[in-house]
């Protein structure tokens, strides 16, 4: 019998090929295929049921998905054009600073340095309706005499979530578009300048051009994470009260683990997918586009 | 009056010599043997395990601990346990909101533990631990319901209480019934500064609340036949008390936000007057170190509704064998060694409620001379006859995430109570029929 002999190549690749499949695919064959049945965390037995597109008619069917899909996209829409234009500010701030640039920008990136479970407390705590700081403040100040349910009103606690996120991640944006700022050549500008071009032109035709690209990777990066959002509204508010806040990684968490109902999960979470495939399409197109805009190769 | 003494000192005898008798069948010998734990972890559980050592070196045998987690994270860990086959520890933590979602993984321990050490415990306890006939697991000190806190001063001020007394026709002192907690918190609420009570207002702590609250209204959770019934009469009655208080702000605006911790703090901030609260934190809101109120707390017995029941949710922690156990004598002596009599008192010196009818006694004999020592150990004494363990269901914690979110509904204004338990009586109806049980 003649033994399968593979190229060096492929020899060498097998290794790569093998940590691959055991950390990515295998998982999410797993999880797939799991979204086809009722499995139970409870009821072991339950995985081997195959129950096909069941778990997803009963998801695309329910209102409450969606309305969490909803809340979430307008999460991201408002969280990311928030962070992006205070990052940017932020940024350009940064750059114009002459001396202790360093030093700022150590201290730009100190939000991203807490576990976002630590800023949903922080916040927590902050919007906290009794012995808050931000009632007690608004309260001393004499802004309002009442208890302000920070976390608890329809709109406000969503608002509260929103700050939270912003405070957290504004940095990613400012970051990434200063390093955007700094590796810019500066010729341009000069020549904008001496071609008499207003602060306002300058920024619209030839600095944001050639920062749009980092703008636009910090853009897919945190719409990534924001669509994932799970561990500051977690603590936050854990998705309440009555839904309010409702996300769909707290919804998806609570129907796996709380529910046990890991089939169920697996199946919103596919679709929940489709929401950050949609996005990063989204934002590669754009950044492509832009690549081309400032003659970058793609 | 000699011959009483002698009568005390033979039975003092007698019960040294049995416990010597039982000490010699218990813990027992098991040289050489492991035993895999995965129990609960956090401050107020820690002092009990150090006993574990005692253990080891009394059988002979080692303890490993595989995990130590909140309640909530163990379950999640079971729960994958369970879900991958990996039920390899033999000692498990184990809580009566839990335990019922796990029914086939916990042996029966009645054959491995002594008769007379399952009649040594409080027997209602002994019954919400038997599921299904199998004595799933022994109650810990760590026994749970809830108690009514009070500032004292509110009920000594002769301007409060005539202004109460002219407004509600009745004298002002710590209620008896719910209806007086709502007279009375509305009484004294001057929000923002100072509420007139306050409830947990999420996941199974406001399911639990309204739970017991239906039950003192007369009301059924789940009926005979298996069906979610609170979205009754009682159930109305239950759920408006939430709402009413809510909408009369006497309640912080942010409770449907609050948890136990927050309560808690909110309760020793001084900034509470009522306060329905576990056991666990007597010491804690008579401490001057953490507590604005020390000196000036009450405990009273929990209130009753209006079909004269008492509230009285409860809850325990435990300790479980499991089924897959090599060695299930060595795992049951251990349970029956962090449950005894010893063990017991040493975890309940600290506040949490024994579940040993003698370690009652004990206590409360050891508490003489300490007035709020006495006051709440007698008010929870009297608040643990009251006591009724969630519907034994495994799909209970499933059922409460389902629920609370149209309880809270209702509480924000959302939805009026009647259409708020309809609609989470369907989803739990819907629960039961995915599970088998309708």
């Amino acid at each position: 019998m003649k033994s399968v002999k593979l190229s060096t190549p492929a020899l060498l690749l097998l290794p790569a090929f093998i940590v691959l499949a055991a950390v990515i695919i295998v998982p999410l064959v797993f999880s797939l295929y799991s979204s086809f049945t009722p499995f139970r965390l409870t009821k072991p037995d339950s995985l081997w049921v195959f129950i096909g597109f069941r778990n997803y008619v009963a998801v695309l069917s329910n209102w409450e998905f969606w309305i969490a899909f909803g809340r979430t996209v307008l999460l991201l829409t408002i969280a990311l054009n928030a962070e992006m234009f205070l990052g940017l500010g932020l940024a350009m701030l940064v750059e114009k600073a002459t001396r202790g640039q360093r030093i700022l920008r150590t201290m730009m990136m100190f939000p991203m340095m807490f576990s976002p479970v630590l800023v949903g407390f922080q916040f927590k705590f902050l919007f906290n309706d009794n012995v808050g700081f931000v009632n007690n403040a608004l309260q001393s100040l004499g802004l309002t005499d009442r208890a302000i349910p920070w976390l608890i009103d329809v709109n406000l606690a969503m608002v509260s979530i929103i700050i939270a996120e912003i405070w957290s991640s504004t940095s990613v944006f400012a970051i990434l578009i200063l390093a955007g700022l700094m590796a810019m050549p500066k010729d341009p500008i000069e020549a904008a300048n001496v071609d008499g071009c207003t602060p306002w032109q300058t920024f619209r035709y030839v600095i944001w051009p050639y920062i749009t690209p980092f703008a636009l990777i910090a853009m897919t990066i945190r719409s990534l994470d924001v669509a994932r959002a799970y561990d500051i509204v977690k603590i936050m508010t854990d998705g309440g009260p009555a839904k309010r806040t409702e996300l769909l990684w707290t919804l998806i968490g609570r129907t796996a683990y709380g529910d046990a109902r890991m089939g169920m999960a697996n199946a919103m979470a596919y679709v929940a997918i489709l929401l950050s495939i949609l996005f990063t399409v989204y934002f590669f197109r754009k950044l492509a586009a832009a690549r081309q805009q400032i003659g970058a190769e793609w | 009056m000699k011959k009483l003494l002698c009568g005390v000192c033979a039975g003092v005898i007698a019960l040294t010599l049995a416990q010597a008798g039982n000490a010699a069948e218990l813990p027992g010998k098991f040289d050489g043997v492991t035993i895999d734990a995965k129990l609960i972890g956090g401050q107020q559980y820690e002092k009990l395990y150090e006993r574990i050592g005692e253990w080891e070196k009394l059988t002979g045998a080692k303890v490993n601990i595989l995990s130590k987690k909140n309640h909530f994270e163990l379950d999640k860990e079971i729960k994958s346990d369970i879900a991958t086959g990996s039920i390899s520890w033999c000692v498990g933590s184990n809580h009566s909101s839990f335990a019922p979602q796990y029914p086939d993984i916990y042996t029966d321990l009645t054959p491995l533990v002594p008769a007379e050490e399952l009649a040594a415990f409080v027997p209602n306890l002994i019954k919400a631990s038997t599921l299904d006939g199998k004595l799933v697991m022994l109650p810990r000190a760590q026994f749970d319901v809830s108690a009514l806190y009070y500032q004292k001063s509110l009920y000594q001020d002769e301007e409060k209480k005539t202004a109460f007394k002219a407004k509600y026709g009745y004298d002002l002192t710590p209620p008896d019934t719910w209806a007086q907690v709502t007279d009375q918190a509305e009484f004294f609420a001057a929000p923002p500064n100072f509420y007139g009570t306050q409830f947990a207002g999420k996941e199974e702590a406001i399911n639990g609340r309204f739970y017991e609250m239906l039950v003192a209204e007369g009301g059924e959770y789940i009926d005979g036949e298996g069906k979610p019934s609170f979205n009754s009469e009682a159930g109305v009655r239950a759920l408006d008390w939430f709402v009413k208080l809510y909408k009369d702000k006497v309640v912080p605006a942010g409770t449907t936000n609050y948890l136990w911790d927050d309560l808690g703090q909110g309760f020793a901030s001084g900034s509470v007057a009522l306060n329905l609260d576990w056991p666990g934190w007597a010491t804690f809101f008579n401490d001057p170190k953490s507590s604005k109120i020390a000196g000036n707390v009450g405990v009273k017995v929990q209130p009753a509704g209006s079909s004269g029941k008492r509230t009285g949710w409860s809850g325990f922690h435990g300790f479980s064998v499991t089924e897959s156990c090599a060695n299930k004598e060595a795992a049951a002596s251990l349970v029956w060694w962090l449950t005894n009599e010893d063990s017991q008192k040493l975890e309940s010196a600290a506040g949490p409620l024994p579940s040993r009818t003698a370690v009652w006694e004990y206590n409360i004999e050891a508490a003489k001379g300490d007035a709020y020592k006495t006051e709440v150990l007698n008010a929870f004494q009297e608040a643990s006859k009251n006591a009724f363990p969630v519907p034994p269901l495994a799909e209970w914690i499933e059922i409460s995430n389902a629920v609370y979110p149209e309880l809270q509904a209702a509480i924000l204004g959302d939805k009026t109570s009647k259409e708020a338990l309809d609609a989470a009586a369907t989803k739990a109806t819907e629960i039961l029929e995915d599970a088998g049980k309708l």
